[in-house]
């Protein structure tokens, strides 16, 4: 009798929560179709949809294969350059910041603090980065490898954190039943926990730098997005298809290799 | 085929028995690790004296942005909100998308082999195209404006969602849709009964995700000419007024810290 | 041979764990120590190899007296002894070998600790302690790949990879399911009778304990209460020991039983 009460008077109370957040919902999503106009939409734009099909289809191929300083596989090569490199630095920069961001490593208001600061990194969008590090290096690839460094710490280190909080401190009993050191507990005890993570959390992100790294030629901070954009805007269409086809060709391949070493990894 | 070249070492035991021990890839690893970083650095102009040196400059430009242009608020908050329209709007079109292209992408669910490879292609090959790029095309389609920003997101969320859904369908237990199958539903009904309920919270928490997601791409899409907030941040680093940025950024770090919360929130209730 | 004389031990919290324990176990004994949960066993046991300090009195193993050791001693005398732990204590993430090469890493010069390069030899010696144990076979795959009676053998080769004099083992069983349970206890005791290891054991099976150990020593309140060979543990004996929780021990061991066979 009591539960069949206690469940009569908690229903009302679902029923009032659930109609406030879908009329939230409702009221949210109303609003937000007033960003759809389709007033710029005219004869041109379908034109140029057309336009680009065609450029995608029969792509400037002569662009796509020769071998200079300028040609799009050298373009290409230097993108995978920048995500590559950016994604060790990046790596690099995050394990402190996953330390102090580990609430079972530091004392609670210094994981808060560093977490803050990871949300801020995070969110300050990639291009502004790209912007200030041009100041600091002059524009070039250099500039890209920064940007995606310090845009890879955002995911990194809150994966890290995870694999970090998620240690199993038991093993740790055990070595100093065996005889061992701080030092030698963290060298067998604890990084061979994290290693496998860390990696696999690394090469994921490597994955989605290469994305990133394709558009940071729009600051001037290298790579294949420069000639990309430069394309499109004159509307070269053979060319911008030749240059889409080799960039997805690329990041089709190094999804596929890294899912195939990420499975590796977590299989073991 | 490492194996072959490298065939495992025979360990032999006191008591007679032998272990292979397969080769390590260690040594193969870090080779392939040292020249892709020395190619890296060359092809990137890497060069770590020059950021020591010109580190200082990142950071003066830091400074130049505190304290913030707090006056600039008035100009910052139609453009932040149609940031927060577009990923939203983009968000909701996106994930709605991706169910169809996800069912068909399901192999446990559709028979024809040539429609699931083709679905997962389509969604694999969308998810490669950077949302930038996207969001640039769709300016030459759909004019300047957020309408191309949502279009961009709405393509990127579908890959997105598109793909996690597909993966949590196939993983989905089956038993449940035979049964419902054997009592005379037809696929359709099978899948709306039996699977539907099972990834109806995955699907909705990843698409929270994605929208949260959405929320900080969508603020650099302005660049390309896609409406947001994206155009104001071109134009105050072009005008380098740089506490007016401080003012942008700080006013996308508290929106994306609460829609963050709030989805975090959600997103727990729902697994 | 450990020798405990008149040990106390309170903890901060101003518990009294250990309470005038005077005990005396010859090299190569198979000893259960059995009693209700909280009653000091496990205190008991930790003491042996310092993982717990004593408050008072003089615990000796082999002659040395544990309380009087600091840092480096520390390590070195606990080198002589193993540790089997409930939940195994393994790394997950890395091979068996890995695994029960750790227990060399004290022993090896500073460049092989830091770039965990393993020599033929060591290499042999940790099969070597897999072979002993049964699992061979399983010595380069993943330690997440394995049930959790191959993960206790794992931890068991670990400590015979040490060569340790003494094995403590605080409740090996417990997570484990009987039949699983019966073939690690196999284990222990041809360690114990091959290489006349001693074997002090936590273990809350009372009818495991009286079939494999030689020696059960019943505490309770941190008090030692019996001492004696198996064969003289009677009911009244283990209604003492576990005082007046005994019905629903036996009830509990009864049913244990049946599902063993």
């Amino acid at each position: 009798m009591m539960t069949v009460e206690r469940q009569l008077q908690a229903s009302p109370r679902r029923i009032w929560y659930r109609l406030a957040i879908t009329l939230i919902a409702i009221i949210l999503i109303g609003w937000s179709v007033g960003a759809v106009s389709f007033k710029d939409v005219n004869q041109s734009g379908f034109q140029i949809a057309l336009n680009i099909w065609k450029g995608i289809v029969h792509p400037d191929l002569d662009l796509l294969f020769n071998v200079s300083k300028q040609s799009i596989l050298y373009l290409l090569v230097q993108t995978f350059a920048i995500a590559f490199l950016g994604t060790i630095v990046g790596g690099i920069l995050s394990v402190p910041l996953a330390f102090l961001a580990a609430s079972n490593v530091v004392p609670r208001p210094v994981a808060w603090l560093t977490r803050l600061l990871l949300i801020v990194i995070r969110t300050i969008p990639e291009l502004v980065y790209g912007l200030m590090l041009i100041k600091v290096t002059s524009p070039g690839p250099f500039a890209g490898v920064l940007t995606i460094g310090i845009t890879s710490i955002g995911m990194l280190a809150k994966l890290y954190v995870d694999a970090i909080e998620e240690l199993d401190v038991k093993v740790l009993e055990s070595m100093t039943s065996i005889g061992c050191t701080t030092f030698e507990k963290i060298r067998y005890g604890i990084m061979p926990q994290l290693l496998s993570v860390f990696l696999s959390v690394t090469i994921y992100r490597f994955d989605m730098n290469m994305r990133e790294a394709s558009i940071l030629g729009l600051v001037g901070a290298g790579g294949i997005g420069a000639p990309l954009i430069f394309a499109m805007n004159s509307y070269k269409w053979s060319q911008a298809g030749s240059i889409l086809i080799g960039l997805v060709i690329l990041i089709l391949l190094i999804e596929l290799l890294s899912n195939k070493m990420r499975a590796k990894l977590v299989k073991g | 085929m490492y194996d072959k070249l490298f065939p495992p070492k025979p360990i032999v035991l006191p008591s007679g028995k032998n272990v292979y021990q397969k080769r390590t890839r260690l040594p193969l690893i870090v080779l392939i690790l040292i020249v892709a970083i020395y190619y890296s650095v060359q092809l990137t102009e890497f060069n770590l004296h020059k950021l020591v040196n010109r580190i200082g400059e990142f950071f003066v430009l830091f400074d130049e942005m505190i304290p913030p242009n707090w006056s600039s608020w008035h100009e910052l908050t139609g453009a932040l909100l149609d940031t927060l329209q577009m990923s939203l709007l983009g968000s909701l079109l996106g994930s709605l998308l991706a169910v169809p292209f996800a069912v068909a992408a399901s192999s446990n669910v559709v028979r024809s082999r040539v429609i699931v490879a083709l679905f997962k292609t389509i969604l694999s090959l969308l998810r490669t195209l950077p949302t930038l790029v996207t969001a640039l095309i769709a300016t030459f389609v759909f004019g300047l404006g957020p309408m191309a920003g949502v279009v961009a997101i709405t393509l990127f969320t579908v890959s997105y969602v598109g793909k996690l859904l597909y993966e949590q369908i196939e993983n989905a237990d089956m038993g449940p849709f035979e049964a419902m199958e054997s009592l005379g539903m037809t696929r359709v009904q099978a899948f709306r009964n039996a699977v539907f309920p099972q990834v109806l919270p995955g699907y909705l928490s990843t698409s929270l995700f994605c929208f949260e997601g959405n929320v900080r791409h969508a603020a650099i899409l302005g660049y390309v000419g896609a409406g947001g907030i994206g155009l104001l941040i071109k134009e105050d680093i072009g005008w380098r007024d740089y506490p007016s940025v401080g003012m942008i950024i700080l006013a996308l770090v508290v929106t994306v810290y609460l829609i963050e919360t709030v989805s975090e929130h959600f997103r727990k209730k729902l697994i | 041979m450990i020798a405990f004389t008149n040990v106390n031990k309170t903890y901060a919290n101003g518990t009294t764990a250990l309470n005038n324990i005077n005990l005396s176990i010859e090299q190569g004994e198979f000893v259960a120590v059995i009693g209700l949960s909280g009653a000091g066993k496990s205190t008991l046991i930790r003491c042996i190899n310092r993982m717990h300090d004593i408050s008072d009195g003089q615990l000796l193993v082999d002659g040395v007296d544990t309380a009087k050791l600091k840092g480096k001693q520390i390590r070195r005398f606990r080198r002589r002894i193993g540790m089997i732990f409930q939940s195994f204590n393994l790394v997950t993430r890395a091979t068996v070998i890995n695994n029960v090469l750790v227990s060399l890493v004290p022993d090896m010069p500073l460049w092989q600790r830091v770039t965990g390069i393993f020599t033929r030899n060591q290499k042999l010696k940790a099969l070597e302690a897999l072979e002993k144990v049964g699992i061979l076979d399983k010595a380069f795959v993943r330690v997440d790949q394995l049930s959790g009676g191959q993960q206790q053998r794992v931890a068991l080769a670990r400590t015979l990879a040490q060569s340790p004099d003494i094995i403590l083992a605080d409740e090996p069983i417990a997570s484990l399911d009987p039949v699983t349970a019966k073939l690690v206890m196999d284990d222990f005791k041809r360690i114990n009778q091959d290489m006349n290891i001693s074997v002090i054991m936590n273990i809350h099976h009372v009818e495991i304990a009286l079939e494999y150990a030689d020696r059960i020593i019943g505490i309770r309140q941190g008090e030692v209460v019996f001492d004696g060979r198996a064969a003289e543990v009677t009911k009244d004996v283990l209604s003492y020991i576990y005082g007046g929780k005994m019905e629903e021990a036996a009830a509990s061991a009864e049913e244990r039983a049946r599902h063993v066979r």
